[in-house]
């Protein structure tokens, strides 16, 4: 502010100094070109002077000559015997148009012409002579033009014997005058003094306009109504004296002149435009213009180009300082994040030493107790329950971490597969509807507006997101509280993706509007009288939004303490392409269903969802709209399946559903749409070609459901897929370089009647396989990680070894590498599968054997 | 540095621009010893004599502007110059146009003249005008034109325009008193009588030249108009009718005039064409005035009036009568630049330049091949020629100049001469023509 009005202060006198020196300018330019105009216009005068007076000396001389050519001629009439006969053979010529005689004594005389003359019409009152002989007033004379007379006396024995008359015209002035002069731009006109008439005009056709008539045509025309002027003018001309005066003329300023000829006998009248006298000072005008506009072009520019430099300094400047604040704030942001992330990481290894020694002081604990109380078998099975417990919370912790760590290195990487919404609710449900039902709490499942049930995506990462809120929500939610768990399908953007929503909801505890601001943030935990009974990483939702992220979707909430909270996550999938649900419906005769539920909304759900498998739905809502619409044969309708909402309205769904098979043969199906839970309705239903289809509905759980009733149907007895996973008799080869593990693994093995065989390195490993015999070994369970070769190393070496079983052998991949990433460099290097540890015995057998079945 | 470097592609550029500037500025042209570079080139001389009226400051003449555009073109395409010289009166004591430029034309002072009527005439008899029949574009020429201007047999003289003249009325004064134009003389009287009644001195403006319209329109309605016109001229001009037969209803209609107050002989004797009466008429103290059709055209006439201006013909016992009277160029038969005369009348009243003068001033033009439509306030004298309903002003063809003598005449009876004393100046004219 201060530097702004210091800047004022100074632009100020600045700025009147600029004013000061164009006004010094503007006075010098002005004076010089005033006194150029000034001197120019002096010059002008004295030239037009100089012009006029030629002029007129050429018109004095015309004269005079006229007088003594007409005195001569009175001499040679003198001589004459017979004056009056010289007079008549007389032709007259251009300039003397015509002379006469009277002589002495006599009123009377004759012309050339041959009339009788007289001096009545002339005259000579003004008393004006040239060359001493009288001169008359202008008239217009026999031939229709402007004339003058002069009289001389004709002198013999020194008597005047008559007076000779010579007429002249003033048309004989014209060859000895300019034709136009000041380049034809001149106007000039002869004027009789005492008739005022102009006698002598310009002949141009444009020349009219400047009056031709007389003296006061000549103001009219050329607007000259000043009085005093033309007073002044007057009084000139009656003296016979010289008048130049500026006036305009057509609007253009001009000399003006009067310029007495023969003592102002006549008068050379008319006016010259200024401009065509001074053509050079107005060139001269228009250079100094010119020189001025130059200078003022000049001094702009560098005022121009100085305050463009400023400007470029002022805006560096300012980008430099900007540029500057920006460094400091971020240093700031830094300073202030590292502060925070080291608070956080304070706190988290403050949480994580609690956390971790929590159930670490179990595990101890329990051990403990299971050495003092070893052979209590009651007491051993309750300890290792709870040892097993407390280390899968330790494992999930440690996955916790890992997962957040690999999240922010931006190592995730995201494997999208096809995935039915079905598959996703069903695993879901199967391991959150248990942990609610333990907490005596409703677990509500809802499917709205799906359109499309198969759809492209990483279906683990979704489950983990699911998991994550669900799990949070059974946390976070008393005993016997209600849990919402949606999926609504939402406006498509595009035909290829589906948009949906899923709503995670609950009435527990609530959230604080400051916790709700940090909710995402890593290390973050709620705690509070109530919820630090919770265990937790304070990671999981920070996971969940880095992955809600990662997939190009929304995550908001919004909670309140002590009345719920609600999540929404808002995620787009591409649908796949593929026709092949469409001709599973085709191929299986099914191309119109009669779907009975609860309500109208999941009626829709389902007339959409099959819609796009070709399948029309009719719906009804209630039990007497579903038993018209199956009895009514009047439409000529039947149904190739009846979907029956057990929770139907207004009846019993299994009545219902007798009454439906009374009209319904038995070989359309009968499938009941059922809750989860709700499994054993089965056992009290005797009809024939029936099923249970759990809530909600989904095509592919749908589609699953028919294959399994056609198989009944065709009374195909189904396999029993489940293999048998005793390991019974295997020879396994372990490379593992911890001993702990190896002997832990040795004993899982030796408890499911395996042997094992450890070598502590992948070197080890290869050598014991080269040289064991061909079969010896069902399968090399590989740890990763080890010192001399590692396992991939190792693998690759026994794949590359020239014997039969070295391809074919399982090679099983058991490490703590547990990413996707370690998993495809374990099949990259030659392994069969990849197991992350803690090994699962279960998992292990299920893998093993698998392998093992496979090769055979 | 994008920036930089149009700063300095300008700064190039203005650099580039002062040397450019100073090294023309500075540059000498090449010249020899004589400083006389060029010369000029001769053109060769028309004059032309015509009539100019007195000027105003500032003000266009349309009639002048266009007449100077045809001469224009001539001076284009010949290569000369028109030299004009011009006379106009100082007062009615001086002499006129005519007597001036019949001296001229006598002592062959010019090369082109442009003629009223009765010096047409009186110049076509003495032999002084050229036959123009050997214009190419004599041949356009309407008949009216030709045998108005056909003195001997020659064709002496062509005018640029056909000049009718006509009553220049107020018709918002006429609409006052709530007065129908007049259509024949007795009509007349009577909006002369209302006007004079409600103040207007005296009602109808009139100048030196052009009262005699009102005789003609009286005189020679039926004449030209009744369908045996070549017969009635050549008993005019055998002597079987006399032409006082014809003039004394006009004269009688004159001096009712002037009696009754309607006209100022006095003033009427002194005045010049416009100079004199237009004034009043401009200012609406007069609410009638007669002139020639391009007055309604021409800013320095009645071309801009503060009213609503209706021009139409002279009363009759035929109703509204257009009188049509020709001046016309004719050029010297000693003329010092004959040819170039020649060809710059040939020019003059070529279609194109009767198209630029008719278009410019709306006039009828002489051509048979040109025509303009008119000024609204000319319509119904316009309508009226359209219809072939005019008469003569003069008529080279009749052996008593008509123009001229009856415009005389007329001084005469604003002079005071009585209706009879007129009479007798035509029967004597007459017995002259009959002698020739």
């Amino acid at each position: 502010m201060k530097l702004d009005k210091r800047r004022t202060d100074k632009g100020i006198p600045l700025l009147l100094s600029i004013i000061l020196v164009f006004c010094i300018l503007g006075t010098v330019v002005f004076s010089v070109s005033h006194k150029i105009t000034k001197e120019m216009s002096a010059s002008a005068i004295q030239n037009l002077s100089e012009s006029l007076d030629l002029m007129k000396g050429t018109i004095e001389a015309i004269l005079i000559k006229e007088a003594e050519f007409q005195s001569m001629f009175a001499q040679e009439v003198a001589l004459m015997e017979n004056p009056e006969d010289f007079i008549l053979s007389y032709n007259g010529n251009k300039t003397m148009v015509k002379i006469s005689l009277i002589m002495a004594g006599e009123k009377e005389g004759i012309s050339n012409t041959g009339e009788i003359f007289s001096e009545d019409g002339l005259d000579f009152s003004k008393g004006k002579t040239v060359a001493g002989l009288p001169f008359s007033q202008s008239y217009l004379n026999y031939m229709g033009t402007w004339a003058y007379s002069m009289k001389c006396p004709v002198i013999r024995d020194d008597k005047e014997i008559a007076t000779l008359y010579a007429e002249y015209i003033y048309d004989s002035f014209d060859q000895a005058l300019p034709d136009g002069f000041y380049n034809g731009k001149a106007m000039l006109y002869i004027m009789d003094s005492k008739s005022k008439r102009l006698v002598l005009k310009p002949k141009g056709i444009g020349e009219r306009d400047a009056g031709h008539l007389n003296l006061e045509d000549f103001y009219r025309a050329n607007n000259i109504m000043e009085e005093d002027l033309r007073e002044e003018v007057s009084s000139c001309v009656e003296k016979g004296k010289p008048v130049l005066f500026y006036h305009d003329i057509r609007k253009k300023n001009a000399l003006n002149y009067m310029w007495p000829v023969n003592e102002g006998t006549i008068y050379l009248i008319g006016y010259v435009p200024v401009e065509a006298i001074q053509q050079e000072g107005r060139t001269v005008n228009q250079n100094i213009l010119i020189v001025v506009m130059v200078m003022l072009v000049a001094f702009i520019l560098c005022c121009t180009l100085y305050s463009f430099n400023q400007k470029q300094q002022d805006k560096v400047r300012k980008e430099r300082e900007k540029e500057r604040e920006i460094h400091n704030k971020r240093l700031a942001e830094a300073l202030q994040a590292a502060q925070i992330a080291s608070n956080s990481k304070t706190m988290f290894l403050s949480n994580m030493s609690h956390d971790i020694r929590t159930p670490m002081n179990a595990v101890l604990g329990f051990t403990a107790l299971l050495a003092r109380d070893a052979e209590n078998p009651v007491k051993v099975r309750e300890y290792t329950k709870k040892i097993t417990a407390s280390g899968q919370h330790l494992l999930s912790l440690i996955n916790d971490i890992l997962d957040v760590s690999k999240i922010e290195s931006g190592k995730v990487v995201l494997t999208v597969n096809e995935f039915t919404l079905n598959d996703l609710v069903s695993s879901v449900d199967a391991i959150i509807r248990p942990m609610a039902e333990a907490r005596e709490q409703n677990f509500n499942v809802e499917v709205t507006g799906i359109k499309h049930e198969y759809l492209m995506g990483d279906e683990t990462r979704i489950n983990q997101i699911l998991i994550n809120l669900l799990s949070n929500a059974v946390k976070y939610t008393p005993e016997g509280g209600s849990i919402w768990f949606r999926i609504i399908g939402l406006k498509q953007r595009s035909s290829q993706y589906e948009r949906i929503r899923i709503e995670v909801e609950d009435n527990g505890y609530g959230m604080t509007p400051e916790y709700l601001e940090t909710i995402f943030d890593a290390f973050t935990r709620a705690e509070n009288s109530t919820t630090n009974k919770v265990q937790g990483t304070g990671l999981g939702m920070a996971i969940t939004k880095n992955i809600v992220e990662l997939m190009g979707g929304t995550i908001n909430v919004s909670s309140e303490v002590d009345k719920g909270t609600l999540f929404k996550v808002g995620l787009e999938f591409r649908i796949p392409e593929g026709e092949a649900n469409r001709q599973f419906w085709e191929q299986s005769g099914i191309s119109r269903i009669l779907a009975a539920a609860c309500d109208k909304e999941a009626c829709n759900n389902i007339r959409t969802l099959m819609s796009a498998m070709g399948v029309s739905v009719d719906t009804a809502t209630n039990a007497e709209e579903v038993l018209h619409m199956v009895q009514d044969n009047s439409t000529g309708i039947s149904y190739d399946m009846v979907l029956l909402d057990c929770n139907i309205q207004d009846a019993d769904c299994i009545f219902v559903a007798g009454k439906i098979r009374e009209t319904v043969p038995d070989s359309v199906p009968l499938i009941f749409l059922s809750d989860y839970g709700r499994e054993d309705m089965k056992e009290t239903l005797n009809m024939a070609n029936t099923g249970i289809l759990a809530k909600p509905f989904f095509v592919s759980s749908f589609k699953e459901k028919i294959i399994k009733m056609q198989a009944e149907a065709n009374e195909e007895i189904m396999q029993d897929t489940e293999e048998d996973n005793n390991l019974e008799g295997l020879h396994f080869l372990a490379a593992e370089d911890n001993e702990i593990n190896a002997e832990i693994l040795s004993e899982i093995l030796s408890i499911e009647g395996a042997s094992c065989e450890i070598a502590e390195n992948g070197q080890l490993a290869l050598e014991r396989f080269t040289n064991s015999e061909e079969g010896e070994f069902d399968a090399i369970l590989m740890d990763v990680q080890m010192p001399v070769m590692n396992g991939y190393d190792a693998t690759k070496a026994i794949r590359a070894l020239k014997r039969k079983d070295a391809v074919k052998i399982p090679i099983i991949a058991m490490t703590a590498n547990a990413f996707a990433e370690d998993e495809r460099d374990a099949l990259e290097a030659g392994m069969n599968i990849h197991l992350a540890k803690p090994v699962d015995v279960e998992l292990l057998k299920k893998v093993i054997r698998q392998c093992i079945q496979g090769r055979e | 540095m994008y920036k930089s470097k149009k700063i300095n592609l300008f700064l190039a550029v203005c650099f580039l621009s002062a040397v450019v500037f100073v090294t023309s500025s500075c540059g000498n042209e090449k010249t020899g010893r004589n400083l006389i570079t060029s010369e000029e080139v001769e053109r060769r001389p028309v004059n032309l004599f015509g009539p100019m009226e007195k000027s105003n400051p500032d003000a266009s003449n349309k009639a002048r502007s266009a007449f100077d555009l045809t001469i224009g073109m001539a001076e284009k395409k010949l290569g000369i110059n028109v030299e004009y010289r011009t006379y106009t009166a100082e007062n009615y004591e001086e002499k006129t146009y005519d007597d001036v430029s019949l001296n001229r034309v006598r002592n062959n002072m010019d090369d082109l003249y442009l003629l009223n009527p009765d010096t047409i005439q009186i110049l076509g008899e003495e032999g002084e005008l050229l036959d123009l029949s050997v214009l190419e574009n004599s041949k356009n020429l309407r008949e009216v034109v030709k045998i108005a201007n056909t003195v001997d047999g020659k064709l002496v003289a062509i005018p640029q325009e056909v000049v009718a003249h006509g009553l220049f009325v107020n018709k918002d004064l006429f609409d006052k008193y709530n007065l129908k134009l007049p259509e024949t003389p007795e009509d007349l009287l009577e909006c002369c009588k209302v006007f004079k009644e409600n103040g207007y001195e005296t009602p109808i403006g009139a100048n030196r030249w052009w009262l005699e319209n009102f005789v003609f329109a009286q005189a020679y309605a039926d004449l030209y108009n009744g369908g045996n016109t070549e017969a009635e001229i050549e008993a005019l001009n055998t002597g079987k009718s006399k032409y006082s037969d014809y003039m004394r209803q006009g004269f009688e209609y004159l001096k009712k005039l002037s009696d009754l107050g309607y006209i100022d002989a006095e003033t009427a004797y002194t005045y010049e064409a416009i100079e004199g009466e237009g004034p009043d008429f401009l200012a609406q103290k007069t609410p009638i005035v007669m002139a020639y059709w391009g007055a309604a055209n021409t800013e320095t006439a009645y071309g801009k009036p503060d009213f609503e201006l209706q021009v139409i013909g002279f009363p009759s016992k035929l109703g509204q009568m257009p009188v049509v009277s020709m001046t016309g160029y004719g050029i010297s038969a000693e003329a010092e630049h004959m040819e170039d005369a020649i060809n710059t009348l040939d020019i003059l009243l070529s279609d194109e330049a009767l198209e630029v003068y008719s278009r410019t001033n709306k006039v009828i033009s002489p051509s048979n091949n040109v025509e303009v439509e008119c000024i609204p306030a000319l319509k119904p004298l316009s309508d009226k020629i359209k219809e072939g309903v005019y008469v003569l002003g003069s008529n080279a063809g009749m052996r008593v100049e008509q123009w001229g003598n009856t415009c005389l005449i007329v001084r005469d009876l604003l002079k005071g001469a009585t209706v009879s004393e007129c009479m007798a100046k035509f029967d004597k004219l007459q017995e002259e023509s009959l002698k020739k």
